[in-house]
């Protein structure tokens, strides 16, 4: 296994950092609960090391993702979605396996290694087209965050203002570890939509038929349906994804010791999201059984629909949970460009940095979601139109993130005994293949879909 | 550079591993070597990178038209 660093162990003084203090603190609390035995000293470990799976999990819920949960629900019912829902997540999990097994036996971001192992064409390729996706996307996020607080009555510039303060706050605790917390606090909220579902007194028996039938599918599997399929299998691991939770796994400092509990973190994360939109799809299914598809609905549009049938916690719940979910993402998203630009560019890139160590870090993060915020005040934004760029740059960016991340965790010298099993390989390839697919084509709907649909023949 | 005390120095050596470093990690792993089906699928990426930003662009402009 080569080691980058042995040079570091010549001649070379030790220069200790503050961020490797901060880093340090952390590890000594994992190291303790580690030395003692029984159940409550395994929970503190847990607590101690679960975080950057359940955020990256929780943080793909985003704003549109939660949306697009909801129009899915109104506009086909209980029904073929929500397994494939749990599938689509099963296949987010092992994808994101992969970049803890990454980060922990590396201590190096995705985009450093994809630059140091493939050259500068590949790592400034990666890099500038997460920036681009991510910007665009943080844009949508605020859209729903400006939407969400719309329902409450908050004018649109104290919606964004808001969310930016937040972001803000996070951020100057200057440590990785509060700011994990702070957010995981924030991601919990996602959870809201499981009491909307209840309150929208979902038949139970039918949830468990589609369950295990994947049936009904109104209007069967026509070409707007594959769409959506392909859409959603597509969308089920998005660059930022790999990228952040490799960066949060090596800033956290997690080591091949920690691998199982950031395994367990992320799977945690996976069944945690998935329980959050599945309760979306339920809670709007009520909608499919009025007749409304909701198919142009915005987040206040949904809620507002939603009051008649589940009353006003639940359309307030409902509104609370898109805001959530459009902070969420845009305090990770902005983040994985943030580490991206860092480990790129060669400049200090951590959560554990002091404001004057980590000066192009902070502006990066911050800058973006300032930016994105301000577009979103523009009136008459053409939003239809940045989806689609959303899409298409995503489309752009997936087949080089995941065929790279399958050729690092597979690389020996990097890697050492980490390396994928043959087992894990097989399944690994068959999802790689099927997102590659899904989102190529899906990418062809979007950017010609006269051709798409003499493809389909429909 | 903030001042950093000898205590904490000595737990960041004694806890993090060696290329936990903030300054190990100035240090780069070389540059894989790729042959074979490895290069092919690179290739591939290359050739695939330069269809779709020559549609995206074209899509791009034809949309701002």
């Amino acid at each position: 296994m080569s080691d980058p660093t042995a040079v570091v162990n010549g001649s070379d003084e030790i220069v200790i950092t503050h961020e490797d203090i901060d880093r340090a603190h952390d590890r000594a609390r994992v190291l303790d609960a580690r030395s003692h035995s029984g159940f409550f000293s395994k929970m503190r470990l847990l607590w101690l090391l679960i975080g950057p799976g359940v955020l990256v999990m929780l943080g793909e819920n985003d704003g549109p993702s939660m949306l697009s949960y909801a129009a899915t629900g109104a506009r086909f019912g209980i029904g073929f979605f929500l397994p494939f829902i749990v599938l689509t997540f099963a296949m987010a999990a092992v994808v994101q396996e992969m970049t803890v097994r990454l980060g922990a036996a590396t201590h190096r971001g995705h985009a450093e290694l994809i630059f140091e192992r493939f050259g500068p064409f590949w790592g400034w390729f990666s890099m500038i087209d997460l920036g681009v996706g991510n910007f665009l996307t943080l844009i949508t996020e605020f859209i729903a965050i400006r939407a969400g607080l719309g329902f409450f009555g908050v004018p649109p510039l104290a919606s964004v203002l808001s969310a930016l303060l937040l972001l803000y706050l996070a951020l100057m605790t200057h440590r990785y570890w509060t700011w994990e917390r702070v957010t995981l606090a924030f991601a919990a909220l996602n959870l809201v939509f499981v009491p909307v579902a209840l309150l929208a007194h979902p038949d139970w028996r039918s949830v468990g038929h589609a369950m295990l039938t994947w049936k009904p599918l109104p209007g069967g599997l026509s070409k707007d349906t594959l769409l959506i399929v392909l859409a959603d299998i597509g969308a089920t691991v998005t660059p930022w994804m790999l990228f952040f939770q490799q960066s949060a796994t090596v800033d956290k400092g997690l080591t091949k010791k920690d691998i199982h509990i950031g395994r367990f973190d992320t799977f945690l994360g996976a069944i945690l999201a998935t329980f959050a939109a599945l309760a979306t799809v339920i809670a709007t299914s009520p909608l499919f059984a009025h007749g409304m598809t909701g198919e142009n609905f915005q987040a206040a549009e949904f809620a507002q629909a939603l009051q008649p049938l589940i009353g006003r916690i639940g359309a307030s719940l409902f509104a609370l949970g898109i805001i959530e979910a459009g902070i969420v993402a845009s305090i990770t998203i902005s983040t994985s460009s943030a580490y991206a630009f860092g480990e790129v560019a060669r400049r200090p890139h951590s959560l554990n940095l002091p404001i004057a160590e980590g000066k192009a870090f902070y502006s990066v993060l911050f800058l973006c979601a300032a930016a994105a915020a301000g577009i979103v005040l523009i009136p008459g934004l053409p939003l239809v139109y940045v989806v689609l760029v959303v899409n298409v740059v995503a489309v752009l960016a997936m087949p080089p993130a995941l065929v790279f991340l399958f050729m690092l965790v597979n690389d020996k010298e990097i890697m050492g005994d980490m390396v994928s099993p043959a087992w894990v390989n097989v399944l690994a390839t068959g999802i790689v293949v099927s997102l590659t697919a899904a989102g190529i084509l899906f990418g062809i709907s979007v950017i010609a879909p006269s051709f798409f649909a003499t493809l389909t023949g429909r | 550079m903030s001042q950093v005390s000898s205590e904490d120095h000595d737990l960041a050596l004694a806890v993090l591993e060696h290329d936990q470093l903030a300054t190990a990690k100035s240090k780069r792993y070389p540059r894989r070597s790729i042959k074979g089906v490895e290069a092919l699928v690179v290739w591939s990426l290359r050739i695939y990178v330069l269809f779709m930003l020559a549609v995206v662009l074209y899509q791009v402009a034809s949309s701002a038209r």
